[in-house]
C-alpha cells in the first residue's frame, strides 16, 4: 500500500481560531494520507480537530477568525493550498466531495431536492437540465431513495433524518469524485438507520472506487468500515494503524482508553466499561509536554516536560505518539 | 396552495368586522359631533339647540346607535360609503382621488424602500465590519434619523436651485399623464421611501449574516458553487422574509399617514384628509378612510402571506 500514488497527503496541517479566549490551535501539525480507494478514519472526542481537519482539506475554513497557519494539502499531487478561490471551487464537489454531519441542516429548506442535486453537475460537468434531472433520478436510486421523479420537486422537510443523509450522499457522488469526506455522518441518526447509511457509503465507495475519509467518534464504526485509522487528541494525531491493529493492539494510552470504554460484543467478559477519567483540555492553554498527560495512567515524569512525537512502534504502518508506548507493547490489559 | 389562498381570504372578514365595530364606537366615544363641530366657528352656544337637533336628525345621528351601525353597514356592503356628514358630497367622490394618490405614493415608496433595502442589506453582510458595512450602516441610519419632510424640502430646495422645479399646484392622475404624474411623485416617494428602507437594510443585514452561517450554505459551499449563486439561490430566499415582513408593515403606515410630507410636497392624499375627518366629527368619512386602509393592510399582508408560502414550502403544509 504504501507504494501506492497517495491520492491525498496532508502534511503537517495547522489550522487555528482566534477567539475572544486566545488563538486555538484546532489542528496542530497533522499529517495524514489517503490512498486511492481505500477507507481512512479519523477518530477522536468532540473538539479534538477531526472535523476542522476536513474543513481544511476543502478550504472551507471562515476568515478572519480561521485561519490555515501552515501546511501543505497534496490532491493527486497538486497543493490545494497554493489554489486561487476559483480553482479551489473546481476540487469541491467535482474532485471531493463532502458529506455532513446534520442533514436536518445541511439541505437547504427552500430549495427543492431536484435543484441541490443537480446545480452541482450542471456546474461541474456542464449537464443540460434535461441530463441533470435524468441523472439526479438516477443517483437517487443509487442511494435507496425509490420514486426519484416525484422526490426531485419535493422540499428537505418532506424527507426523514435517514433520506436527507442518503441525499447527502447522492449529492457528494454526483460528480464523480474521487475523495468523499465523510464527517460524522451517522451521529446525527437513529442506531438502526446509521447501519444502513455506514453500509452504503461502503458499498458506493467500492462500487466506484471512491476513497473515503470517515471522521468519527465511534469506535465501533471504524473497526467495521475502515481500512487504517488516525486518532487525534487535542489537534494532534495520536496513533496511527491499520484498524486491525488498532484495536489488537492499541500502543497509545488514550486509544486504550477508547477502547475500553466501549462496549465489545467479541469479548465475552462481562468487565466494566472503564471511563477515560477528567475532561478534554483546554486547547487555548495546552501543557508544555504531551496534553493526554494530565488523564494518563501511564504518565511519567517526561510527559510533563516534553510531548512526544509520532514514531514507528511496530513497523511502518503502526505509529504511535506515546514515550511509554512500549509499556502497552504487551497488550497491557490493566 | 389554493385552499390555503381561500382560508387567508376568508379570515380577512371576521378582521374588518371588528375595524368596523371598533371605529364605529371609537368615534362616538370622542366628545362632540358634527354638528357641534361645524357651529364651534360660529360660535355654537348661541345656536338654538333646536336648530342643532334638525341638523342631527337630517344626518341620521338621532337614530339609535345600533340603527346607524346596521345601516353603515348595510350600505358598505353595497360597497356604498354614503355622504360625507361635513360636505354632503359621496365620500366615494371625496376619496376617489386622493385615494390613488396615496396608493401609488405608498407604492412608490415602498419600492424605492425595498429596491435601497435588499441590495445594501447584502451588500453590509457580505462586507462585514469593513468600511463598506459601516458606510451602509450609517447611510440607513441618517435615514431613520432625518424626518422624511425635513428631507423632503430638502430636495424641493435643490430642485429649485439647479432644476427651477417646484412642486405642480395640481395633480396628475398616473392615467392622465403618466410621465408628469410620475415625475411629480418621484421626489415624495425617494424621500420617504429612503427613510423607510432603514430598518428594512438592518434587517437584511443581520438575516442574511444569520443565514450564511447556517449549514446548508456550508453544504453549497462544498459542491463548489460561486459566491454569487450561493446567494442568490440558497441564502436570499431563506433571509428575505423577515424583510418583506417589515416593508408590508410600512406599507399600511404610508397609505394614511404622511400628512406632513404630503403638505411638503403640495399633495392632497388620504393623510390630510384623515386628519381633517377627524377633526371635524365626521363619522362617515373617517369610517369609510379606516375601512379603506385596513382593507388594503389585509390585502397586503394577504399578498405577502401568500408570498411567505411561496417562498418557504414548509408553511404551505402546515
Amino acid at each position: 500500500m504504501a507504494n501506492m500514488a497517495k491520492l491525498l497527503e496532508v502534511r503537517g496541517l495547522r489550522t487555528s481560531f482566534a477567539t475572544a479566549a486566545g488563538l486555538v490551535r484546532a489542528v496542530d501539525g497533522v499529517s495524514w494520507d489517503v490512498h486511492p480507494g481505500e477507507t481512512v478514519a479519523l477518530v477522536g472526542e468532540s473538539g479534538c480537530g477531526k472535523s476542522v481537519s476536513a474543513l481544511s482539506v476543502m478550504r472551507l475554513i471562515d476568515p478572519p477568525a480561521g485561519r490555515i497557519e501552515d501546511g501543505a494539502i497534496l490532491y493527486k499531487g497538486q497543493d490545494l493550498l497554493s489554489l486561487s478561490e476559483q480553482e479551489m471551487r473546481q476540487v469541491r464537489g467535482r474532485e471531493i466531495g463532502m458529506v455532513f454531519q446534520e442533514p436536518m441542516t445541511s439541505l437547504n429548506p427552500v430549495v427543492t431536492i431536484g435543484r441541490q442535486l443537480t446545480e452541482g453537475l450542471e456546474l461541474h460537468v456542464k449537464m443540460d437540465s434535461a441530463a441533470a434531472r435524468t441523472r439526479a433520478i438516477e443517483l437517487l436510486g443509487m442511494v435507496g431513495i425509490p420514486d426519484g421523479e416525484r422526490r426531485l420537486s419535493q422540499y428537505p422537510h418532506q424527507f426523514s433524518g435517514g433520506m436527507r443523509q442518503r441525499m447527502m450522499i447522492a449529492m457528494a457522488l454526483a460528480c464523480r469524485p474521487s475523495l468523499i469526506l465523510a464527517d460524522e455522518p451517522t451521529t446525527a441518526l437513529d442506531v438502526t438507520i446509521q447501519a444502513q447509511i455506514l453500509e452504503l457509503l461502503r458499498d458506493l465507495s467500492r462500487r466506484f472506487g471512491v476513497a473515503m475519509l470517515i471522521i468519527t467518534h465511534n469506535l465501533g464504526v471504524v473497526a467495521r468500515y475502515a481500512d487504517r485509522v488516525n486518532v487525534m487528541y487535542a489537534g494532534r494525531i495520536i496513533e496511527r494503524a491499520a484498524a486491525a491493529a488498532l484495536y489488537a493492539r492499541p500502543r497509545h494510552p488514550y486509544t486504550l482508553g477508547l477502547l475500553r470504554s466501549v462496549p465489545r460484543l467479541d469479548q465475552p467478559t462481562r468487565e466494566r466499561l472503564l471511563p477515560i477519567e477528567g475532561q478534554p483540555p483546554d486547547l487555548t492553554r495546552l501543557p508544555p509536554g504531551c496534553a493526554f498527560a494530565p488523564r494518563c495512567a501511564f504518565r511519567v515524569a517526561r510527559c510533563d516536560a516534553e510531548a512526544p512525537s509520532l514514531n514507528e512502534v511496530d513497523g511502518a504502518e503502526h505509529l504511535a505518539a506515546c514515550w511509554e508506548s512500549s509499556r502497552l507493547a504487551g497488550g497491557a490489559r490493566a | 396552495m389554493a385552499s390555503y389562498i381561500i382560508k387567508r381570504l376568508l379570515a380577512m372578514v371576521p378582521t374588518l368586522f371588528g375595524v368596523a365595530v371598533l371605529i364605529f364606537l371609537l368615534l362616538r366615544v370622542v366628545p362632540g359631533d358634527v354638528v357641534e363641530a361645524r357651529y364651534i366657528g360660529q360660535g355654537s352656544q348661541f345656536q338654538s339647540q333646536e336648530l342643532m337637533q334638525l341638523e342631527r336628525k337630517k344626518l341620521g345621528l338621532d337614530q339609535p346607535l345600533w340603527r346607524q351601525f346596521t345601516s353603515w353597514m348595510g350600505g358598505l356592503l353595497r360597497l356604498d360609503f354614503g355622504l360625507s356628514m361635513w360636505t354632503g358630497a359621496p365620500i366615494i367622490e371625496e376619496i376617489r382621488l386622493r385615494f390613488a394618490l396615496s396608493l401609488q405614493l405608498a407604492i412608490m415608496a415602498s419600492t424605492v424602500a425595498t429596491l435601497l433595502a435588499i441590495p445594501l442589506g447584502i451588500l453590509a453582510a457580505m462586507k462585514q465590519d469593513t468600511w463598506i458595512d459601516y458606510a451602509v450602516r450609517v447611510f440607513s441610519i441618517a435615514g431613520l434619523a432625518m424626518p422624511s419632510f425635513w428631507l423632503g424640502i430638502l430636495i424641493i430646495l435643490v430642485m429649485l436651485i439647479v432644476f427651477r422645479w417646484l412642486p405642480p399646484m395640481v395633480f396628475t392622475p398616473l392615467w392622465v399623464n403618466p410621465w408628469e404624474n410620475l415625475a411629480q411623485l418621484i421626489w415624495p416617494a425617494l424621500a420617504v421611501g429612503y427613510r423607510y428602507s432603514a430598518v428594512g437594510t438592518r434587517m437584511m443585514r443581520s438575516a442574511m449574516l444569520e443565514v450564511l452561517r447556517e449549514d446548508y450554505i456550508r453544504t453549497a459551499r462544498a459542491k463548489g458553487l460561486a459566491l454569487k449563486l450561493i446567494l442568490t439561490r440558497h441564502a436570499l430566499k431563506n433571509a428575505i422574509l423577515p424583510v418583506l415582513t417589515i416593508i408590508s408593515l410600512e406599507f399600511a403606515f404610508l397609505l394614511g399617514g404622511l400628512v406632513v410630507t404630503e403638505q411638503v410636497f403640495n399633495l392632497n392624499g388620504l393623510g390630510m384628509l384623515f386628519v381633517e375627518a377627524i377633526a371635524r366629527r365626521d363619522y362617515t368619512l373617517t369610517q369609510a378612510l379606516v375601512m379603506l386602509v385596513a382593507t388594503t393592510f389585509l390585502l397586503v399582508n394577504f399578498v405577502v402571506d401568500v408570498a411567505y408560502a411561496w417562498i418557504d414550502p414548509r408553511i404551505r403544509y402546515r
